[in-house]
């Protein structure tokens, strides 16, 4: 009997992102199940200068991407808004997992394959004294998420397959 | 996602990420989960069976959540055995009933490692959790009772139990 004909415990990024927003004081998830297999629905996720500003959240203008270090993973994204938030965000960007971080902002996605469909989730949070915040916007919060995943699935149900 | 046992274990990476992930730094977890969640579904995998992801997942959220606590940095796996081991048992009692084992393959099979789920199965949580530490982790039985909260003669009781259910089910 050996070490690796032991079962090992399935685990999927969704489930990855929970664990993040389960111990992130003011961070909040939304999931969603997108009738579209994974590759088509990261594409929609993955693409953070085009797609990003169209669906997330409506104040969102702009964001530019750049790669400054050989590991090409690892990114800065620069978010403009129009009421001129401005924001640099350090990114992690692999298949079916991103998670976004800048001064007072957290936020991340993950998708996993489920059932013949892809079920993807959101993530939003503060970071800092900002966090002290979440409370109070909780439910805002949690209409624009919901809205989020709703344009999401649309640009998704958009794009060619 | 997850990378290979020679780096999850180098200590000034882990001291560096358990710094950065006590502070705050949300990519620091990421970076940190990535070291520690392949060792955790190894865990729970055997203990939790069709039940382990929830405990993989459990087990991470308990551990991210007193992170802070953690004084050492290079005493997080033996912290998180402890916590996913715990957590497995805790998941897996609360799902009752074991299956019935039907037929096991000669060893060598290619099908060995789904029948030794089975088999596994058959046993209860604490059983597979006291078969696991020792013949995978190669802990003993002092160490494993203060892991499970039980008496050393308990534990080894239960290794004994386990080891005999496991020759008796591998035989049948």
């Amino acid at each position: 009997m050996t070490d690796s004909i032991w079962p090992v415990a399935q685990f999927d990024p969704v489930r990855r992102l929970r664990v993040i927003a389960a111990t992130t004081p003011g961070a909040s998830i939304h999931e969603i199940v997108v009738g579209a297999p994974l590759e088509s629905v990261w594409d929609v996720a993955a693409d953070l200068e085009g797609e990003l500003p169209l669906w997330l959240f409506p104040d969102i203008r702009s964001i530019k991407v750049t790669t400054p270090t050989a590991d090409s993973e690892r990114l800065v994204a620069r978010a403009r808004g129009h009421s001129g938030l401005r924001a640099r965000f350090d990114v992690v960007l692999r298949p079916g997992w991103c998670l976004m971080q800048s001064r007072f902002l957290l936020g991340g996605m993950a998708a996993t394959e489920e059932d013949g469909a892809t079920r993807f989730a959101l993530l939003g949070g503060f970071c800092g004294p900002l966090r002290l915040l979440a409370p109070a916007i909780r439910p805002i919060s949690a209409r624009l998420g919901d809205r989020a995943l709703i344009r999401f699935a649309e640009r998704v149900g958009q794009r060619p397959r | 996602m997850e990378q290979s046992e020679s780096i999850d274990r180098d200590p000034q990476l882990v001291r560096t990420l358990v710094c950065a992930a006590q502070a705050g730094d949300k990519l620091a977890v990421g970076d940190l989960l990535d070291l520690v969640t392949p060792y955790v579904r190894r865990l729970c995998g055997p203990i939790a069976l069709d039940e382990g992801a929830d405990a993989t997942q459990e087990t991470l959220i308990m551990i991210f959540r007193n992170l802070g606590q953690l004084r050492a940095p290079e005493a997080l796996f033996g912290w998180v055995r402890t916590v996913a081991v715990r957590e497995a048992v805790r998941i897996a009692k609360r799902r009752g009933a074991h299956a019935e084992l039907t037929e096991l393959p000669a060893p060598g099979d290619p099908q060995l490692a789904v029948d030794v789920a089975d088999v596994l199965r058959r046993l209860s949580p604490e059983h597979r959790a006291i078969l696991l530490l020792r013949e995978v982790e190669g802990i003993d039985e002092q160490h494993a009772a203060e892991l499970l909260s039980v008496a050393v003669g308990t534990a080894k009781s239960r290794l004994s139990r386990a080891r005999n259910s496991f020759r008796k089910e591998w035989r049948s």
